[in-house]
């Protein structure tokens, strides 16, 4: 018998047997209404909210979607540009995050901050909004800002980045060795100085490391931005499954993931190469 | 004629901290090779760390060249410091630049934002770099990163960037602590011969009492802030020496 939780109240096999009796019956009260919750949630969401109707059967499941499954080759030349545009998208989106990223990971990093009480505050913030807002939301933002296209898509990626690379970067610079730096300031460096050769050496694996890893996220991120009207093979997407052309839908999907692999391959040696 | 001069110097780290330094005062002259001893915890690095002001003091005054250290600010404190060489207990090196790139890094306080950015030091600081990696021996190490090299020639790399400066006067951190008591006394010797040849004034902490009789000639003797002897090393007795390390401060 496990004591260690709660211990036995009185002494005697009566009192024993009754404790247990007691912990059992929580026990169970909890898994009761633990079943409630879930069966109200499930009748809510899935029973109520469902268009039973529509669906028409297991057979008519299946056959919906089925018509995904005939690949509709004759879309394949015209998804070779939006692929490009996509990887464009996602690599200038990621040059731009990185640059947007020094001054918030220089403001965000506790030991190299200008300000402890006004820049070291913004900077983690910018750290949060920027990881907070969803990358379609920043999308729907800059489309409404410069309309439509690849820039605005370029915008929302770089913004989406800047979160990540930022906080990784200042954790990195948080962690440095101070030795080298003492070094730095006692030659009579300055502080881009103190910095550029004190600390950047220090962090750069992390941050071509980080950044590799970024350009990676953001191409599957540069896949539907086109959903919100940010070009790219999201674009293309949204329009086979507005023209009701499943097998066009499913060959763009496969593009994505032709996209995502080829990325995934690169940057597993370019990872590879820096550290 | 005393390069440098010590009044009355105090340092607390933070405002109800313990007091480190409790009123020192020395003067170190242009030919000397001091050596600072005491056990652990005496303020030993605390004492050199004020001088290039890498630890600022809460009361007293430094006089270095001439100037008062304690009053400079900004810039003027980056164009003294550049003038003092510092070498340091674990040598500071920056592992992930190349041995050439460490030393040269000794002259940022003489090169501009442009030339620093680019890494583009003047033909006669690579110059330099390679003449004094050639005194230290390492010529044959110039393009190895700093990790590569075991523990003595990194600190030959931190005895070449320090000379790099052209050092007024030479501060040293227990230069040799990290090393094996054979590699300390050729280090020490080393630095010994550079600085004699350069004609620098050296005030080196250092553990190890045998190592600063051979090579200094004059000892500062610190215990729990204060200074308890001071003089030439042909005169410390073994009463001195007992005196120092009587007290051991954790």
């Amino acid at each position: 018998m496990s004591t260690a939780t709660a211990p036995m109240p009185d002494r005697g096999f009566d009192a024993w047997l009754a404790h247990g009796r007691s912990r059992r019956f929580k026990n169970r009260a909890i898994l009761v209404l633990s079943l409630a919750v879930l069966a109200w949630c499930f009748h809510d969401t899935v029973m109520f909210d469902t268009d039973w109707t529509r669906m028409g059967g297991a057979l008519g499941v299946v056959g919906t979607l089925e018509r995904f499954l005939w690949l509709d080759w004759s879309l394949a030349p015209s998804l070779v540009v939006p692929a490009l545009e996509t990887l464009m998208m996602a690599t200038l989106g990621t040059l731009l995050g990185c640059v947007l990223s020094l001054p918030v990971a220089w403001f965000g990093a506790a030991n190299v901050t200008p300000s402890r009480y006004v820049f070291y505050p913004l900077g983690r913030f910018l750290m949060v909004l920027s990881r907070s807002i969803h990358e379609i939301i920043w999308a729907l933002l800059f489309v409404g800002a410069v309309g439509l296209g690849a820039l605005p898509g370029i915008l929302a990626v770089a913004m989406r980045s800047i979160g990540f690379i930022s906080k990784i970067t200042a954790e990195a610079i948080e962690n440095i060795d101070p030795k080298p730096v003492e070094a730095i300031r006692a030659v009579g460096g300055n502080q881009f100085q103190v910095m550029y050769y004190g600390i950047v050496p220090q962090i750069l694996p992390v941050i071509i490391g980080t950044i590799i890893f970024e350009w990676d996220i953001n191409i599957r991120r540069s896949a539907i931005m086109g959903l919100v009207g940010a070009g790219g093979l999201g674009l293309v997407f949204f329009r086979q499954m507005a023209m009701f052309n499943y097998g066009g839908v499913t060959l763009v999907v496969l593009a994505v993931l032709v996209l995502i692999a080829f990325g995934e391959v690169v940057s597993h040696y370019a990872r590879k190469a820096v550290i | 004629m005393p390069v440098l001069e010590v009044r009355n110097l105090k340092v607390r780290y933070a405002a109800t901290g313990p007091q480190i330094l409790k009123g020192v005062e020395f003067a170190v002259d242009d030919s000397d090779f001091c050596a600072v001893i005491g056990p652990s915890g005496a303020g030993k690095s605390t004492l050199i760390r004020c001088i290039n002001r890498l630890v600022e003091p809460s009361e007293g005054e430094i006089i270095l060249f001439g100037q008062h250290v304690c009053r400079l600010a900004g810039g003027d404190l980056r164009r003294l410091r550049r003038r003092i060489g510092m070498i340091f207990q674990e040598f500071n090196l920056v592992n992930r630049m190349s041995v050439m790139d460490n030393v040269l890094s000794g002259r940022l306080g003489y090169t501009g934002a442009w030339r620093s950015l680019f890494k583009a030091f003047p033909r006669e600081d690579i110059e330099r770099a390679l003449h004094l990696l050639e005194r230290v021996g390492l010529q044959d190490h110039v393009d190895k990163r700093a990790d590569e090299l075991s523990g003595g020639q990194r600190q030959r790399v931190g005895i070449a960037r320090a000379l790099m400066q052209q050092p007024e006067i030479l501060l040293l951190d227990e230069p040799t602590s990290a090393l094996d008591p054979k590699i300390s006394r050729s280090v020490m010797a080393l630095i010994k011969e550079l600085a004699e040849e350069f004609k620098v004034p050296v005030l080196c902490n250092i553990h190890d009492v045998q190592l600063a009789l051979e090579s200094c000639n004059r000892i500062i003797g610190m215990q729990d802030g204060y200074k308890k002897f001071d003089g030439p090393s042909r005169d410390m007795r073994k009463e001195d020496l007992d005196a120092i390390y009587a007290m051991e401060v954790l």
